[in-house]
């Protein structure tokens, strides 16, 4: 505990000093930006995090993190955005811990006159300078296609549904139905939740397989709960082709090795570049759209070599090379 | 040893309530699901329950004091991340290990101290050692995951002996330790007579200080070896893995009818206790009860296992 407050307090520092500079220069160098994410438990909001660091490290802005100590939680990143209003960063990088319960501190934010980007979950009310993200509709699709098509066409499926009436899930699974929709022959024998955790994933998978003598394809909602289904797979010395969603550094290593199938890149590090370029351009005068949705795209064997480069080596590509006006 | 005599006797008798009430499930569900009474599944249920006894039954130690530890989970979280960061810098499993029950331990010894020498309540202390561990953890592991474990060092979660899974082993192993430990020693009269009434066990020569520090060190130790079965198991762990495990563990002990206020209950309990609720999962995925409604039966089974367990008592109380 105490570490981390003394963590926030150099952070408070840094904000603080950032926020001084910045009312000096305005509209050059130097504005700082206030990063909210949901956890410090999920690789994908890190990935996220180094992403927005990147671009305003290359911006020349000052981003400061702020993450609920207690994952996901709605009254920390409540009181953490009011924390922050009074402090007034020049901009506000926001991805809600809920899409629905966070809409009244988006309010807050939009009356004190903070442009703000919503990044990866779209908040359900306020006003936003952009939302930049990926579609968790569109991911559900096409990986759910890319693995029946890997299945041949045909087949028995297991999906495991991560936290019940969260947006990403909700979405994913829309995306996993309506792909089976073009595929008659691929069957979808039981989907059961496993709550994004591996551990679960691993248990319900050795349930089902007590079912179900003949699976072909997992499809997992994330990455964690596909590689439970992958050891539980291999513990009873069965095959079938998993398939996850995030394109975390695990999943990369699993399908090089031929453990996994594929995953939907839920690309983190761009939607964290392009999140903060949103906002810093916004706060330079230059022209942002009011929507940025990411193609999904399916990382396997075929494609992997450009994923495979640590996160931290990484460098935000161009604005033009992403966004077209 | 006037001390035991009370207990082993109420102890029989919940015994045999509890094992009707996991008969009724099983019988219950051999009807609906063919898959349910093979012998694959018998060892693919107790293998999922082997993770929970394990951190139920050092918890049960706690509970008989009337006390708690709310950081079990946050303790496998951290035991695991720093077990497996060890074995994957230095190869070695059995470093690996040392680490993950050094940690557990350590953690343990820390709770104890705080409750029985600072006298803060077990609650308290073991909630503030949660978030310390949260914090540490997901400090230390930065959201990534590590993955990827030796395959010698695998075996005590993935592993067979013949034909059995090896966390059923250590399931059965550690039930026997400690129902000897708790029955059988003055040790586990000693646990008891506290949890009764702390004062009175005082007066009469009881080292409560040292017999408190005593269990969390068992509890933490046993955390640290769930973490090891964990990593084992999955072959990757991250910093979040813990949060998922904690309120399971408690309700094993509960269900398994040990009693909050300490000075009741069996380490028996404990294990029908964590047996019924992996059953519950393993029935509602046999079932495909739509996740909708998993929720819901969960919470409903619980509650009608422990209500039918008090009907039963009190039955069998006023004859």
């Amino acid at each position: 505990m105490k570490n981390f407050q003394k963590h926030v307090s150099v952070k408070l520092l840094l904000s603080a000093t950032a926020f001084f500079c910045a009312s000096f220069n305005a509209y050059a160098d130097g504005e700082s930006i206030a990063v909210f994410t949901k956890n410090q438990t999920n690789p994908y909001f890190q990935v996220v995090r180094l992403g927005a660091e990147a671009a305003a490290k290359q911006m020349n802005a000052k981003s400061t993190n702020y993450i609920p100590t207690k994952p996901d939680s709605i009254p920390e990143q409540m009181s953490q955005v009011e924390d922050v209003i009074i402090k007034k960063p020049d901009a506000i990088f926001f991805i809600p811990v809920d899409y629905k319960a966070m809409g009244p501190a988006v309010l807050k934010m939009n009356a004190a006159n903070i442009p703000v980007v919503n990044v990866t979950d779209r908040s359900e009310i306020g006003k936003f300078v952009s939302f930049v993200g990926a579609s968790d509709y569109n991911l559900g699709l096409e990986t759910a296609k890319h693995l029946f098509k890997a299945m041949g066409g045909k087949g028995n499926v297991i999906a495991l549904e991560g936290v019940k009436g969260s947006l990403t899930n909700i979405d994913r699974m829309k995306g996993l139905v309506d792909a089976q929709k073009e595929f008659p022959e691929i069957k979808l024998l039981a989907s059961q939740p496993a709550n994004y955790q591996r551990l679960q994933a691993l248990q319900v998978m050795e349930n089902l397989m007590q079912t179900y003598p003949k699976i072909d394809g997992v499809f997992a909602a994330n990455d964690a709960m596909a590689t439970g289904a992958i050891e539980a797979l291999e513990g009873a010395n069965r095959k079938a082709l998993v398939s996850g969603i995030n394109g975390t550094k695990e999943a990369i290593d699993a399908i090089k090795s031929g453990a996994m199938l594929a995953t939907g890149d839920y690309s983190g590090f761009l939607q964290g570049c392009i999140g903060m370029m949103a906002a810093i351009r916004h706060l330079r005068g230059l022209p942002v759209n009011t929507d940025i949705v990411f193609p999904a795209t399916v990382i396997d064997k075929t494609n992997l070599q450009k994923e495979d480069v640590p996160v931290e080596k990484r460098m935000c590509p161009k604005w033009e090379e992403v966004v077209k006006s | 040893m006037n001390l035991s005599l009370p207990h082993l006797t109420t102890d029989a008798r919940a015994i045999v309530y509890r094992l009707f009430i996991l008969g009724l499930m099983c019988f219950t569900l051999s009807l609906v699901s063919d898959a349910f009474l093979t012998l694959n599944n018998v060892l693919n249920v107790l293998r999922q329950a082997s993770l929970l006894f394990l951190l139920a039954s050092g918890l049960t130690l706690v509970v008989l004091t009337a006390g708690l530890d709310l950081s079990i989970g946050a303790n496998v979280a951290m035991s695991a991340c720093l077990a497996g960061s060890v074995m994957k810098a230095t190869g070695s499993p059995l470093l690996g290990v040392l680490v993950g029950l050094g940690c557990g331990t350590l953690i343990g010894l820390i709770n104890g101290y705080f409750v029985a020498f600072l006298r803060v309540p077990p609650f308290i202390a073991t909630y503030g050692m949660l978030w310390i561990l949260h914090g540490l953890t997901y400090w230390f592991m930065d959201g990534q995951t590590i993955y990827g474990f030796p395959k010698e060092f695998r075996v005590i979660g993935s592993g067979y002996w013949f034909g059995i899974p090896v966390p059923i082993y250590l399931m059965l192993v550690f039930f026997a330790i400690g129902s000897v430990f708790i029955t059988r020693t003055n040790y586990g009269h000693e646990i008891y007579a506290i949890g009764a009434n702390a004062n009175m066990a005082h007066l009469s020569g009881v080292p409560v200080k040292r017999r408190l520090v005593l269990v969390y060190v068992v509890s933490g130790a046993m955390a640290g070896l769930a973490s090891l079965v964990f990593l084992a198991r999955l072959n990757s762990a991250e910093g979040d893995i813990g949060e998922a495990l904690t309120l399971p563990a408690i309700a094993a002990v509960l269900i398994g009818g040990t009693s909050l206020f300490g000075g009741v209950g069996t380490l028996s309990g404990t294990l029908v206790g964590a047996i019924i609720l992996t059953l519950v999962l393993n029935a509602m995925n046999l079932l495909t009860i739509s996740a909708n409604w998993q929720p819901l039966v969960m919470g409903s089974i619980v509650i009608l296992a422990v209500f039918l367990d008090t009907i039963l008592r009190k039955r069998m109380g006023s004859r």
